[in-house]
């Protein structure tokens, strides 16, 4: 999931940062003082959530989780995401400090609209059904994910059907455990902080 | 309709899960001098290897100077003609990609020829290299198994050097988290701030 330094040709490192830093700017603007606990636990679920392996078959995934970022965080999911990744990059050296901006709009954008999509499901339904709205974003998180990485591979001179198709393929099982995994998470909260969800959308006071 | 999600989520891993090609957080290549060849290693930080990748050889200048496919275990051997530095450049498809630096001062000791140091040197070389083995010296044939040896040995300490660069340790992941929650914390201050300021 990660590009590495390298991987992408200068015009798609340029227009992924100035997308990234778009991005991150508008998450900071709607990330009240009530939300940055929050953030910032779940920017540390992700930047563990790499190091969770799930063995499959001769290889081995590890979970992204960023679908349950957007879901509760919704455009503050880029801050939050943003430096989780900045930190894999300089203790893991997972992706790299060039392909930074493209890695953060690779992953939050999906987590963004996942947000927007699967949000309002969340908060109306009831517990059950609002994990199967979880499940949902979790998995489309990935698939979104993939399309962006073939996306950002094919502007960078890759085929775009093979890049994304050899992405998408390799992530279908990790589509899966980020379903449940997520789902999971999402029934928790509803059940016990419902608010959790809710809270991002009252917004209550905007702090700047 | 639990029973229908299940489902769902078994073809899901059914469908992915034997098709796996490569996935990995990272590549990790090496490559090092063995005998008069150079001999490298390309596959991913989860242990699985890069298999019949074609690895492409290039000059600093980014002349090609030839390619190599790597084997079934993600090895690859190549002999080197000429005394510069060689980049090693595997592009393994979705967004992984390998890029291995050797220097000169780490080219095999034993090349087959050298022509980068001019006409004048190997004639020299070649006037003394007789005069040497007759002094009772080691052979170039003895040279070669000794490098092979040495390889040999060294082999099992290279592996076990990658594998340690590619550990991650607690200290780091726990350092990661607290980056993290500092960072937020300065953000919770500062968002504090223009609060407290705005009342």
């Amino acid at each position: 999931m990660h590009i590495v330094d390298g991987a992408l040709s200068t015009p798609v490192i340029v227009a992924g940062s100035a997308l990234a830093v778009a991005g991150i700017g508008l998450g900071l603007r709607q990330l009240p003082m009530e939300k940055m606990p929050a953030a910032a636990v779940l920017s540390g679920t992700f930047f563990v959530a790499s190091l969770v392996h799930v063995p499959i078959g001769p290889s081995s995934v590890h979970l992204i989780l960023n679908g349950l970022a957007g879901l509760v965080l919704g455009w503050a999911a880029f801050p939050a995401l943003f430096v989780a990744l900045l930190l894999q990059a300089v203790f893991f050296g997972f992706g790299g400090l060039t392909v930074l901006g493209v890695n953060t709009v690779d992953i939050a954008l999906p987590a963004v609209l996942v947000g927007y999509l699967c949000r309002p499901g969340i908060i109306r339904s009831s517990p059950q059904v609002a994990a199967i709205w979880g499940a949902i974003g979790g998995a489309l998180a990935i698939a979104l994910t993939t399309v962006c990485v073939g996306i950002a591979l094919a502007f960078s001179g890759e085929e775009f059907i093979a890049a994304a198709k050899l992405v998408f393929f390799a992530h279908t099982p990790i589509m899966a455990i980020e379903a449940a995994v997520t789902a999971a998470a999402v029934y928790l909260a509803r059940r016990v902080k419902p608010e959790l969800f809710a809270a991002v959308v009252g917004g209550g006071s905007v702090v700047p | 309709m639990k029973k229908a999600f299940a489902a769902l989520l078994l073809a899901l891993a059914l469908a992915g899960g034997p098709s796996v090609p490569a996935w990995a957080h990272k590549v990790v290549a090496g490559a090092y001098a063995s005998g008069d060849h150079i001999e490298g290693e390309i596959g991913f930080s989860d242990g699985s290897m890069a298999r019949n990748a074609v690895v492409e050889v290039l000059a600093e200048d980014g002349t090609r100077l030839g390619a190599v496919k790597t084997g079934e275990d993600g090895s690859f051997t190549f002999t080197p003609t000429q005394r510069i530095v060689h980049i090693f450049h595997s592009d393994l498809g979705g967004g992984h990609i390998a890029n291995i630096r050797m220097e000169v001062a780490d080219l095999p000791a034993l090349m087959a020829a050298a022509p980068s140091a001019g006409s004048a040197a190997p004639a020299t070389a070649a006037a003394e290299a007789p005069a040497v083995a007759s002094s009772g010296a080691v052979t170039d044939a003895q040279k070669v198994a000794l490098a092979d040896a040495v390889a040999n040995e060294m082999k099992p300490l290279r592996k076990e050097i990658i594998a340690l660069r590619e550990k991650n340790d607690m200290q780091s992941i726990l350092g990661g988290i607290g980056y993290i929650l500092g960072l937020f914390g300065i953000g919770f201050y500062v968002a504090g701030w223009y609060r407290f300021r705005k009342a």
